[in-house]
């Protein structure tokens, strides 16, 4: 077996949405791109989220085989979404919101292990709607839960090689113009992902944390405690 | 006794074995009307013939809980025969669940039956029991797991299915308190025979489970669990919501 080039950068293996070309820049990371969901607005059913389950498979082994880096950040994103309550949700919507970005986040967190070097870091960026402004987002909030869950797995297999998992979660597109009360601690609150989304992210990559793994920061300005 | 405990109407899916029988039992105890849902017939008649022999009224019905005219023929069954559905637990999960495979190993093809039950089940599941849950200012249950909260090396898709649920049934409880519907989670820890398998296949995981457990031993469904569960389902648990209970003897390290 050939042993696989490391290099030292930072590999970002994102959805293709502009509002993460800043944390892009921000890092200066090469960017891997997510194939897009196959669920479009006409779709009817669950199927169309599974249909296309071998391309995110052949994407996922030709990414994984490609060189090692010391850092891996993940950040599987819709173009865009809108607050509705589940039970007003078709089954296509469903799909679209929870099944596909699902197996999608599995398959680039797989990638994301494959391609980090020993000793080196994955952050998860992930949008989570905060508890208080949970209602309309259902399947987000499940998404959000079932990759802090997919970190803590992960920090455990590749634990042993030095390898620290962590999250970062932010509710920059999921939050309400006008949150119910209490007001959020900061003022800057939902947080804007250039600014306090990236700087949380790039404290994770860091040296400073070096016995940190299996976390979760969220960077809500004080929305939710934990 | 539970206020209003005779009344009472649940769906419980999966429940030929293991915690959802345990449920049944708990929930049979109180004379309750106890639907079991489940894909295996033979299995699910004899919990239904348990739960009519501990005092309750069991009812069978053949389900596949990620197949939405399952459910829906079985939410018009139970309205049609008992008048009324008052809780539902969504209790099953993938046969895959205990299957232990690393992270990276995992098909992306075997994702589909994790999420076809867990997470498209509960969304139909809703669907189909919300309408007449809010009739009866009713209560909904999720059966998920410890595994949830922190993970697991070699169970990684049932674990973060089983996260997922929480996050969804934190949504619902916003969207449907309003309407006088609760929705709760509960994470069990049982000797059941999916955990046998799973100790079966992972052979250390029993050492694992057990050493960490501040009361040593796993729980059993219908003793330690059905009435967490029942409770839930119950008036008692009337001023809770969006919460998720351990059942699990103190063993997980994060709530």
């Amino acid at each position: 077996m050939t042993a696989r080039a490391t290099t030292t950068g930072t590999l970002l293996i994102a959805s293709p949405v502009d509002v993460l070309h800043g944390l892009r820049d921000a890092l200066s990371a090469e960017l891997l791109p997510v194939p897009v969901c196959p669920v479009g607005n006409d779709t009817v059913g669950f199927d169309a989220a599974w249909a296309d389950v071998d391309v995110l498979e052949q994407w996922r082994e030709a990414a994984s085989t490609e060189s090692r880096t010391a850092a891996v950040v993940v950040a599987v994103w819709p173009a865009t979404q809108a607050s509705a309550p589940l039970t007003s949700m078709s089954p296509a919507d469903f799909a679209r919101r929870s099944e596909w970005p699902f197996v999608a986040w599995y398959a680039a967190l797989g990638v994301a292990a494959s391609r980090c070097a020993d000793g080196g870091t994955i952050v998860a960026l992930v949008e989570r709607p905060s508890p208080l402004d949970a209602a309309g987002w259902a399947p987000e909030c499940g998404g959000a839960d079932a990759v802090e869950a997919l970190v803590r797995s992960l920090a455990r297999s590749e634990g042993p090689r030095g390898v620290r998992v962590n999250a970062v979660t932010t509710p920059a597109r999921v939050a309400p113009s006008h949150p119910i009360a209490p007001a959020p601690p900061l003022s800057a609150y939902p947080g804007r992902i250039d600014v306090e989304v990236t700087d949380a992210v790039a404290m994770l990559l860091g040296a400073g944390v070096g016995g940190v793994t299996g976390t979760v920061v969220h960077v809500d300005c004080g929305r939710s405690w934990r | 006794m539970t206020a209003g405990a005779s009344t009472r109407v649940v769906l419980i899916t999966g429940a030929s074995g293991g915690v959802g029988r345990g449920i049944a039992h708990a929930c049979a105890e109180l004379g309750w009307t106890v639907w079991i849902a489940a894909r295996r017939r033979v299995e699910g008649e004899h919990v239904a013939a348990e739960v009519t022999a501990r005092g309750g009224v069991g009812h069978f019905v053949e389900c596949d809980a990620s197949v939405a005219a399952d459910l829906d023929r079985v939410v018009a069954t139970i309205v049609e025969t008992s008048g009324r559905l008052d809780g539902v637990v969504h209790n099953a999960t993938s046969g895959l669940s205990p299957k232990p495979v690393v992270f990276t190993d995992v098909p992306l093809a075997e994702l589909e039956d994790h999420v076809a039950v867990s997470l498209r089940g509960l969304y139909l599941l809703a669907l189909a029991t919300y309408p007449h849950l809010q009739q009866s200012m009713g209560s909904f249950v999720v059966l998920t797991s410890e595994a949830g909260f922190e993970g697991k090396a070699k169970l990684s898709v049932y674990a973060a299915v089983k996260a997922a649920q929480r996050g969804i049934v934190r949504g619902l409880a916003r969207e449907w308190g309003p309407h006088g519907v609760r929705i709760n989670c509960v994470a069990p820890l049982a000797g059941t025979p999916a955990m046998g398998r799973a100790f079966e296949m992972d052979p250390e995981m029993a050492a694992r489970v057990l050493g960490r457990n501040p009361l040593g031993r796993m729980g059993d469904p219908a003793a330690d669990v059905g009435p967490i569960v029942r409770f839930l389902l119950s008036d008692d648990s009337r001023y809770l919501t969006g919460n998720t209970l351990m059942a699990d003897g103190g063993s997980c390290p994060i709530t």
